[in-house]
């Protein structure tokens, strides 16, 4: 919430007049002069609810921008929505290029990140933009993952191990441990696919979710790591690990092309054969 | 990044030519109109605090997000999800389909325990010949609302036990998969209910 | 570098372009809340357990009702499927396999119910639901095997029935 301060708001009233001429070239992304083309007209339908007002409904506000002064991407469209339209529409972002985890939210129906998601230019119809599925708004599009976070914390994200490295300086690892963990490491825990599981909206109380057995599978098979029989105990009961059904929307929504459904079937795997 | 640091040299620059904000004010007046709670120094716009502040101890903290975690709403889910990974998913299906299925066989066989004691017929050889009293098309749709289910469940059950094995979870596979499924237990059921 | 500087250079024009847009352009439609019209039992308000920092609780472990039952789960599957194919492929009318497959049916059912209510009726929130739906299914189960052994017994058996239902 507090990501989008910034300083030169404070100074835009009194440089407005100079910087403005020039700002214009600077954010123009086509190559012709504006004055040339007909404005290209989206609509943005967005999910609004306010902390200071708890007793209204959550409701969609519609926004329209011309996006021949937008930048491609859904978050160039909220930016400048937020900017231009609206300050109070609030919603998390922070690198503008998927690897922070931030701007995650669910855009025409899918959970993606803002950032990595182009603005459907070709079709007329309204951008649907909500906040990550079943979870608890703290305000707009921005939902609370404490829970999310806590469950992290519960698979002990971290190598653990008793016996000293055999050189007495790194923990070494062969090329073809090392890509066990490829496709597990690059997870950036936006929530994405956590929250597109329906067994997660019913039970993410104590269901642990894809993201986070995905995190759990990386420590796994680590092959560094020595805790895995401990791990494995952690998931030996019927909510866990086991109130996955896979159902796969966590393999198709993944913003970064990861494998959450895999990871756990892998781990099904592994505690069905005791290896 | 280069435009932050502009600005905000901008607001030092025009700070500095300011008399109130500069460094010349004696610190001792600053102090006494700062001191005063009288209504002339809240009358001055920048020495007003647009934000008050209160004193909390952590426990209370807390409480006040505990508070704040009441009155939240939870975010659309089944309403607005893409409807081919909701309502359309082959697994949801799954298991639509198997609670139909079994569903029918419980209530039939409780039934079929307790008819004697209630007194009506519901044996194979009265239910067949009930049966066979109904029109054709309503026979095909009893049959194919049977046999519809329990291709789907079964095309679907051996998949799921193929994704067991851990093999077949390409985005494009998954995709492929579900297509075939739908498809080939259709036509599966319409085969069952009416080629046979 | 150059996309960060953008955002903040939009926002200058941005602020000297608001009073145009602003009335004009926010528009507000109605929007439907899911959850009240949602089959399932409402999550509640949000509480959390202890602070930020705490781990979320992970529940004592028990193989009966993790892998074992998993693995239970999935060869019980698998041997359906020749099972329930087998005796109309065949044709032939087998006492044993007949009483085999309708064991192994229920039995699949059974679970399949099971894993119905722990998914939709949460322990934690509604415990006494749980247990009446739990208890519930396993009377259900009872009485639905002492009807299949009636059937099995004083009737032509599942297999035929079914055969003799198709043809009617």
């Amino acid at each position: 919430m507090a990501a989008l301060r910034s300083s030169s708001r404070i100074l835009s009233s009194s440089s407005r007049a100079a910087f403005r001429p020039s700002a214009v070239f600077a954010r123009s992304m086509a190559t012709v002069s504006e004055t040339e083309q007909q404005p290209r007209i989206k609509s943005f339908q967005i999910y609004r609810w306010n902390p200071d007002t708890p007793t209204e409904k959550p409701r969609l506000q519609t926004y329209s921008i011309d996006l021949n002064k937008t930048g491609p991407m859904i978050l160039d469209a909220l930016i400048k929505i937020k900017n231009e339209q609206d300050p109070s529409l609030t919603f998390r972002r922070s690198c503008r290029e998927g690897i922070c985890g931030s701007c995650a939210m669910n855009i025409n129906g899918q959970n993606t990140l803002a950032c990595l998601c182009r603005i459907p230019a070709e079709s007329s119809s309204d951008v649907k933009i909500y906040p990550l599925p079943h979870t608890y708004v703290v305000k707009d599009l921005v939902p609370d993952l404490t829970h999310f976070y806590k469950q992290y914390k519960s698979i002990e994200p971290y190598l653990q191990r008793d016996t000293p490295a055999e050189d007495g300086k790194e923990y070494r690892q062969s090329k073809a441990d090392r890509k066990k963990l490829d496709g597990l490491y690059e997870c950036i825990l936006c929530a994405c696919c956590s929250t597109s599981c329906p067994s997660y909206w019913w039970n993410s109380e104590e269901y642990l979710g894809p993201a986070i057995l995905l995190q759990s599978y990386r420590w796994l098979v680590d092959s560094r790591d020595e805790r895995t029989a401990a791990r494995k105990s952690k998931l030996e009961n019927s909510m866990s690990l086991y109130r996955c059904h896979t159902i796969l929307n966590c393999t198709r929504t993944c913003p970064k092309g990861l494998n959450p459904g895999k990871a756990i079937a892998e781990i099904k795997k592994q505690m069905a054969l005791g290896a | 990044m280069n435009a932050h640091r502009l600005g905000l040299a901008a607001v030092r620059s025009a700070s500095a030519s300011t008399p109130f904000f500069s460094q010349t004010l004696p610190r001792s007046l600053l102090a006494a109109t700062l001191s005063t709670s009288s209504s002339s120094s809240l009358s001055t716009p920048s020495l007003k605090r647009p934000i008050t502040t209160q004193k909390l101890s952590p426990e209370e903290g807390q409480q006040v997000l505990a508070n704040q975690r009441l009155n939240r709403p939870v975010s659309p889910h089944l309403g607005i999800y893409k409807m081919e990974q909701t309502w359309f998913g082959a697994s949801a299906w799954t298991r639509i389909t198997g609670c139909t299925l079994s569903g029918a066989a419980y209530v039939y066989f409780t039934a079929y325990l307790v008819s004697p004691l209630l007194g009506f017929h519901v044996e194979s050889a009265a239910l067949a010949s009930g049966f066979a009293a109904l029109p054709f098309v309503l026979q095909g749709a009893v049959k194919f609302a049977l046999a519809f289910p329990f291709t789907f469940h079964f095309i679907n059950g051996i998949k799921h036990l193929v994704y067991d094995l851990g093999v077949g979870f390409a985005k494009k596979d998954i995709i492929l998969g579900e297509k075939l499924l739908w498809i080939s237990s259709l036509i599966g059921g319409g085969y069952l209910a009416f080629g046979l | 570098m150059a996309s960060i500087v953008r955002p903040s250079l939009l926002r200058q024009t941005a602020l000297a372009a608001k009073p145009a847009f602003r009335n004009s352009a926010l528009r507000a439609s109605a929007f439907h809340t899911s959850t009240r019209r949602s089959a399932f039992i409402s999550p509640g308000p949000q509480r959390i357990e202890g602070t930020v920092n705490d781990p979320a609780p992970v529940p004592p472990p028990s193989a009966a009702h993790g892998s074992y039952h998993w693995t239970f789960e999935r060869l019980l599957a698998a041997g359906l499927v020749p099972l329930s194919v087998a005796p109309f492929a065949a044709g032939s009318l087998n006492p044993t396999t007949d009483a085999i497959l309708c064991s192994a049916v229920l039995l699949h059912s059974h679970i399949g119910f099971q894993s119905v209510i722990i998914d939709y009726i949460p322990q934690k929130s509604h415990p006494g639901l749980r247990k009446l739906f739990m208890w519930g299914l396993n009377l259900a189960t009872l009485t639905v095997g002492v009807g299949l052994y009636e059937f099995e017994t004083n009737d032509v058996g599942v297999t035929e029935a079914i055969k003799k239902l198709w043809k009617a």
